[in-house]
């Protein structure tokens, strides 16, 4: 489903914040992704929502070189991948039940068709009664989960999270994993970067770091 | 839960930047209608001009009151004489008014111009005289009378009518690119605004063309009514400025009244789509751009 070879990656003619990364994430698997700050781990995922190309080497995704994408076929495939950004991005001017329902807006559902599943969605990341809210008059956590609802509305076959955890207390931190915990029993390839190793650690669940932009350890890590 | 909100506001679209596109569309549509007017009636004075003279010549006789008689039947016999003309009738002072009347768009009031003794000569079209031969055989006979088949400035009027009217299509041409010009503007402008929103557009699944249709919808609309605000004023002007009478009186619609709601709509509609079109490649060019 998501492989990497030989990826390197750079911004612009800045120096390579990727080198050499090798990974291999098989559909319906969970796998966090850690290292320190500044490790590589947003510019990875970036790699995956195909908001940049590597500069070097191969990403293959749903059996497609990422290069060889259109225009188009990059928004297609951008339906298929659910975000969590690391800095929510979501639209100040739409309510949270706008916002969660984007990707289907964007794909042209009819609202109709989708408000009983964006009533849903808000209502499992307890926000129910906060739909017709703007962002700005929400709190941190409460914007990551209307990030979060909008990420896995569409029913997105990748799940790709940015420190989904880094703005809540941990009792919130323990809901949104199992809400992730959740997708992924319902099948879905989750990709979770978090720097909080004592946090990640808790699920037994597979682990890669990264350091300096290479792979230190987990899946894909130099023998 | 109350409505989740309609496309159109998923770009939270400047009211500042819609008013002044609508003003700028409106001058436009307004000087488009007079450039339109321009070209339609000029092209139609010119065939008027053209038509109207084939087939006919004049003969002026220079000559105080007591000689006229006398000349006018000497011309006469002339030129029904000639080969190539089929007739020949001197006109009255009422004729010559209404001979007139097409070069001064009503009936001139000849009190005051000294009315020259006129005699209209009917040409044979498939076999027309050369004027001048026809000007030798006056001369010859000391007729002290001019032949004109009105060759020379037919031509040259319709020359310069058409040359008007060619000037009055570019001119409508330029309105219309100035439109788009100022759509292409505003749209770049905006979409440097809109940046954050549209790259959460894009992200979340929208192609390029969902993007373009956010913004096109709109810039039709404003178009639309830019033109119907602008047209609005400008038939306005036409029906109610007496002094525009005499281009309202050229213009071919004048014939078919019927033809004013469609040239009217005619213009709205491609205010509308000007806007449209020019939106749409601003914002697919913006965001190839982008990458
Ligand atoms: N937009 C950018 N332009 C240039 N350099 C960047 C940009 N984003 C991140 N970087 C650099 O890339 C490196 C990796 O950053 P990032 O992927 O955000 O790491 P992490 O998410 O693990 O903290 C850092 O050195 C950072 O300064
Ligand atoms: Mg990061």
């Amino acid at each position: 489903m998501i492989q990497f070879e030989n990826v390197g990656f750079r911004y612009k003619r800045g120096p390579e914040v990727l080198q050499s990364v090798d990974l291999e994430i098989p559909a319906g698997s969970f796998q966090f992704i850690t290292g320190e700050s500044g490790a590589g781990k947003s510019s990875l995922l970036r790699l995956l929502y195909l908001d940049a190309m590597p500069s070097s080497g191969r990403i293959s995704l749903f059996g497609r070189d990422v290069t060889t994408l259109t225009r188009d076929e990059i928004a297609w495939f951008r339906r298929r991948i659910g975000v969590v950004f690391q800095d929510f991005r979501l639209l100040d001017h739409l309510s949270a039940a706008e916002n969660v329902a984007l990707p289907l807006t964007v794909a042209g559902a009819r609202e109709a068709a989708y408000r009983d599943n964006v009533t849903e969605m808000l209502q499992w990341v307890g926000l129910g009664d906060k739909m017709e809210v703007r962002p700005p008059e929400l709190s941190g956590g409460e914007k990551q989960r209307v990030a979060i609802a909008r990420a896995v509305v569409a029913s997105p076959d990748i799940i790709l999270a940015d420190e989904p955890t880094g703005s809540v207390d941990p009792a919130m931190a323990e809901r949104i994993m199992a809400l992730f915990v959740e997708m992924n029993r319902l099948g879905k390839t989750v990709l979770f970067a978090s720097h909080d190793l004592a946090m990640i650690e808790q699920y037994k669940l597979p682990i890669t770091t990264l350091r300096g932009g290479t792979v230190a350890s987990g899946m894909g890590a130099a023998a | 839960m109350s409505a989740i909100r309609s496309k159109g506001a998923l770009i939270p679209f400047q009211a500042a930047s819609g008013g002044l596109m609508l003003l700028i569309v409106a001058a436009m549509a307004f000087l488009a209608c007079f450039a339109l007017a321009g070209a339609l009636a000029t092209t139609r004075i010119a065939s008027t001009w053209t038509e109207g003279l084939a087939g006919a010549a004049t003969v002026r006789i220079d000559a105080n009151e007591d000689d006229r008689a006398r000349r006018t039947s000497l011309v006469l016999d002339i030129l029904r004489d000639t080969e190539g003309i089929t007739d020949a009738r001197a006109l009255n002072e009422r004729d010559v008014a209404d001979l007139l009347t097409p070069w001064f768009g009503g009936i001139p009031d000849l009190g005051e111009l000294p009315a020259p003794g006129i005699v209209a000569v009917t040409l044979d079209a498939e076999n027309e005289p050369d004027p001048t031969v026809v000007q030798a055989r006056l001369d010859g006979a000391g007729a002290g009378a001019i032949y004109d088949d009105h060759g020379r400035w037919r031509g040259k009027a319709a020359k310069a009518a058409r040359a008007i009217g060619n000037l009055s299509w570019w001119a409508l041409g330029l309105t219309a690119l100035a439109i788009a010009a100022s759509v292409f503007l505003v749209i770049s402008i905006a979409m440097v605004a809109h940046k954050g929103t549209i790259e959460a557009l894009r992200l979340a699944g929208a192609e390029d063309r969902f993007v373009a249709n956010l913004y096109q919808k709109r810039f039709f609309w404003v178009g639309a009514l830019g033109g119907l605000i602008g047209s609005g004023l400008a038939l306005a002007a036409f029906v109610g400025l007496d002094a525009l009478s005499s281009v309202r009186a050229a213009l071919p619609m004048l014939d078919a009244p019927y033809y004013w709601p469609f040239a009217w709509l005619g213009i709205i509609l491609t205010c509308a789509l000007v806007a449209l079109l020019a939106a749409r490649l601003a914002v697919l060019a913006t965001l190839r751009r982008r990458g």
